[in-house]
């Protein structure tokens, strides 16, 4: 099967958030197989290099099964959180939009899995 | 099986003020909550409050009653109401309401006013003493000698328990201070349904959490801020806010009126279930822990979404013996402005004036104790996921915008004006001045936990004559 580069933005949902300093991405599969995909491919390493220093922090990667979904947090992510940050950002809603330019390489035929 | 309808009626302040009406007079609830609270609200407002004791609440809370009492008093099912819009002041919230009450002839209606979640300083200083450890969340550590002397507020995240007691002793309308949003909702599925704080029910509060979580956001569940932004209509530019059916068992039937937009479906509950929810089998509020890899969402029919259980274990663990407590702090100031450049050569433009401030700071012996330069039209949202500008890409005009924070109001100020505001100086023709937003004192937050006997609520049932 040939393989092909792919953003996270072609496969996948997402929807971002804040806790004090700490970003929440959640990122939802847009079919089974691409679940099984995300599951291996991002990875806290990816991630943490895909944000530079932007993402200071640990980054901690919980799957869920039952909405084929990651949720992923990021800890010192949002340049001291909420009310001390100086992002135009400040609770980080843009951080999934953020991930979502990662780009990973899948089975061609993967985009056809995708509703 | 027992059921109760309950519609979401805020979801912070502002939000979409006719989405909790359109609930109310046709969304056939028996509860409606409302939450005005965001994770600074309450700072702000205990500041107000210490001012001036008339104020420290949310003054939305008025408007948004005198449109909704007038519902509520020409249904024939009077729907109870919950809010948290009292903030640091809910008695005198809910004097206000009581004289609109009385205005609107509302003879017999009763309001419960829960107070007690705010918490003296000193108090803190004698659980210190008392060996308790106020371990920073974000941090891991307890450090709070380091900002011990610019506390501002404390105030506790609080659960469903006085909510209860307020419906058990026949209030319509319980106003709180900072009630957790999720037990904003938790009260109206418990009370309702006979749901104990015991063993016997920690499976279906979880699932009321999980629910609680839908609603807390209004329209966020229903379509706004949605993957699906593209296909989702507001034909009258009304969004809609979810309505509930919970059932006695936990599981539960979210739609939404048909005379709103917006929509609500699989994906649109979906993508609200994983926001903000950190370690999903965790997701810890004040009335119980939901496993929320143990929910499954179902489409039932266009704009119903079923949310049962995913699997033959428990939805629900036992409620955490703490309770999250913030505490506010002074952090400096932070000032801004954004400069529009026009082009060509945007981004050539942008560098030399980034160039330019650094040496003016220097220049000036201005030290800022953080600075952040980004270039709106490129990467002020995204950071450095977005990669430098490719060569030859040359939009007609980018944003320039630069924050400082400093220790003083002046610094920030210096900063601004005479770097942030006066780098126009080193761009081409034709730069664009905007409006700089106000200097802001920053109010830090500390979160931390509390031992729930450590914070006694009080309930008081005033009564409209």
């Amino acid at each position: 099967m040939a393989k092909k580069k792919v953003k996270l933005m072609d496969i996948c949902y997402y929807r971002s958030g804040d806790k004090g300093n700490i970003s929440n991405i959640g990122l939802m599969a847009r079919s089974d197989k691409v679940y099984e995909i995300i599951k291996k491919e991002v990875t806290p390493e990816r991630i943490k290099a895909h944000f530079k220093d932007w993402v200071k922090g640990d980054v901690i990667i919980y799957p869920m099964d039952n909405l084929q979904s990651l949720e992923i947090m990021m800890y010192q992510a949002l340049g001291g959180g909420a009310t001390k940050t100086l992002r135009i950002d400040q609770t980080g809603k843009a951080m999934g939009n953020g991930l979502s330019k990662m780009e990973i390489e899948v089975d061609e035929d993967v985009l056809t899995t995708v509703t | 099986m027992k059921k109760v309808r309950v519609g979401a009626g805020s979801s912070g302040w502002p939000d979409f003020k006719d989405g909790a009406l359109d609930v109310a007079q046709n969304g056939d609830i028996d509860y409606i909550s409302f939450d005005h609270l965001a994770e600074l609200t309450m700072a702000i407002l205990q500041n107000q409050y210490a001012k001036d004791q008339t104020r420290g609440y949310i003054p939305e809370v008025i408007p948004l009653m005198k449109s909704l009492l007038p519902i509520w008093k020409e249904k024939d099912k009077h729907f109870k109401m919950c809010s948290n819009g009292g903030g640091a002041n809910p008695p005198e919230c809910a004097n206000q309401v009581l004289k609109l009450a009385q205005d609107l002839n509302l003879g017999g209606i009763k309001i419960g006013v829960i107070t007690g979640d705010t918490i003296p300083l000193s108090r803190l200083d004698d659980l210190r003493k008392q060996g308790w450890n106020f371990i920073n969340a974000d941090t891991g550590v307890d450090d709070l000698e380091k900002v011990r002397d610019r506390l501002l507020a404390a105030y506790v995240y609080t659960g469903a328990d006085e909510i209860i007691d307020a419906y058990s002793q026949g209030a319509d309308l319980v106003i709180g201070g900072r009630l957790s949003d999720n037990s904003l909702y938790i009260g109206n599925f418990m009370y309702p349904l006979g749901w104990q704080f015991t063993d016997e029910y920690w499976d279906r509060i979880g699932a009321g959490v999980c629910v609680g979580h839908l609603l807390e956001c209004s329209s966020w569940s229903a379509g706004t801020c949605s993957n699906l932004w593209e296909e989702i209509d507001y034909p009258k530019g009304n969004p809609g806010f979810p309505i509930a059916e919970m059932y006695e068992n936990g599981d539960c039937i979210v739609s939404k009126t048909e005379t709103s937009g917006g929509a609500i479906r699989v994906q649109t509950l979906k993508e609200h279930l994983v926001y903000e929810v950190h370690d999903p089998e965790n997701y810890i509020m004040p009335d119980g822990i939901c496993d929320l890899t143990q929910i499954k969402l179902e489409q039932i029919d266009k704009d119903a979404v079923k949310v049962t259980k995913f699997a033959d274990k428990s939805r629900g663990k036992p409620r955490p013996e703490n309770l999250k407590l913030c505490l506010a702090y002074n952090d400096g100031f932070i000032s801004e402005e954004i400069t529009i450049v026009c082009g060509p050569k945007v981004f050539k433009q942008a560098e030399k004036a980034h160039e330019f401030v650094l040496r003016r700071l220097d220049h000036l012996g201005l030290k800022p104790r953080e600075m952040l330069w980004s270039i709106i039209g490129w990467d002020s949202l995204c950071g450095p996921t977005v990669g430098a500008p490719p060569p030859d890409y040359d939009p007609p005009e980018i944003g320039i915008r630069v924050a400082f924070k400093c220790d003083t109001k002046e610094e920030a100020r210096a900063c601004r004006t005479e770097c942030g505001h006066l780098c126009w100086g080193s761009l081409g023709v034709g730069a664009g001045f905007t409006n700089p937003p106000a200097i802001r004192p920053v109010f830090a937050l500390y979160p931390t936990l509390i031992p729930r006997e450590a914070v006694p609520l009080k309930l008081e049932i005033k009564e409209v004559k």
